[in-house]
């Protein structure tokens, strides 16, 4: 198995300008790429790095299963978003979910969970331990646009400029009250 | 009798006139394949991320896709003498998952069927559904063949006339 690093698309700023950092963990080879497909042609500016396994995932991540980051991730931040299948060998997208939220660090990197499986019980296990959203397979572009209101705040903060930054922060902000994610597929009960 | 520069522009393998039957041949295949159900509206998606910094992502997305599916048709396709229906399931599961992304609609529906099966520990049913897979695959790939070879020819034609 192996690991992919896809840079996202260089050079072209909008408006936000600064390149959200995603993690795809997926042990499909079909759904990696279609999913960076969506990402890199959304237009929302995200660099992708993906991965086929958890395993690849927690040494992206600096982390080994039981430990902590032998470095803060926090001050220096390699991904901003976790993108991560569920349903994987070996060591699952809800290990991987658990392993992360386990850090000890201020703000976890956000994980959203992708699925063919529409179970509630899965969903709400994972939300249980802290997944911000949970996608239903196959991805589509609104799924997608919805990831950057989960970056960390840190990562919407451009390279330059203070206004800029001062104005997005704001709007990180208070889009975290309206907000409300959206479990995507979900049947009502 | 047709002017001289009709007959060579007919002739012509890169003449107008050919580039737009090919055009026409690969819409229609794509159109027929719609139709028929092989494809539905996910493979609509693939063909919208498509563009000019990334011209071969629908190849590219196909070919990952062949190559995973008959990997995965030759596990299921050993040993059929002793089903371990947990294995067989979780297989089936990762040839569902891709052809879903794909938009390979017959091939996503008999592996939903044959899940049934599994769930069932139904072994006769699973060996009948294993061929209902490969009959709808198999005759995907075909088309999807056929396809890539439309939209080469006529890639090449545009770069020839970019040249």
């Amino acid at each position: 198995m192996s690991m992919e690093e896809v840079e996202g698309s260089h050079g072209s700023m909008f408006e936000g300008g600064v390149e959200v950092r995603v993690l795809v963990v997926d042990d499909s080879p079909v759904d990696r790429r279609v999913v960076e497909g969506l990402l890199k042609r959304s237009g929302a500016m995200f660099q992708v790095i993906a991965v086929d396994s958890g395993k690849r995932a927690m040494e992206v991540l600096g982390l080994t299963e039981g430990k902590e980051a032998e470095q803060p991730t926090v001050d220096d931040p390699k991904i901003d978003i976790i993108l991560t299948d569920y349903c994987m060998p070996e060591m699952t997208g809800y290990d991987l979910l658990k392993a992360v939220k386990e850090q000890s660090c201020q703000k976890p990197i956000p994980v959203i969970i992708m699925s063919s499986e529409n179970e509630p019980q899965r969903i709400s296990r994972c939300r249980a331990i802290g997944a911000e959203d949970y996608l239903l397979k196959p991805l589509k572009t609104n799924d997608v646009l919805r990831l950057r209101d989960y970056a960390r705040p840190a990562a919407l903060s451009p390279k330059t400029g203070t206004k800029r930054k001062i104005a997005i922060e704001m709007m990180a902000e208070n889009s975290g009250s309206e907000r409300r994610p959206c479990l995507a597929g979900l049947a009502a009960a | 009798m047709l002017p001289l520069c009709s007959r060579v522009l007919l002739s012509h393998p890169f003449s107008p006139m050919s580039l737009m039957a090919l055009r026409e041949q690969l819409n229609m295949l794509v159109n027929s394949m719609y139709i028929e159900g092989l494809l539905d509206q996910q493979f609509q998606q693939l063909q919208m991320l498509q563009d000019a910094s990334s011209p071969g992502f629908v190849a590219e997305v196909i070919n990952l896709f062949c190559e995973d599916a008959e990997r995965i048709l030759t596990e299921l396709t050993k040993d059929q003498a002793v089903v371990d229906f947990q294995k067989v399931d979780a297989y089936v599961h990762q040839l569902k998952g891709s052809s879903s992304s794909v938009g390979a609609q017959n091939v996503k529906l008999a592996c939903i069927q044959f899940r049934q099966f599994c769930e069932e520990n139904n072994k006769d049913g699973c060996l009948n559904a294993l061929n209902v897979v490969k009959h709808h695959y198999y005759l995907l790939r075909n088309k999807f063949d056929t396809m890539l070879q439309l939209e080469q020819r006529i890639q090449a034609y545009d770069s020839k006339q970019q040249n």
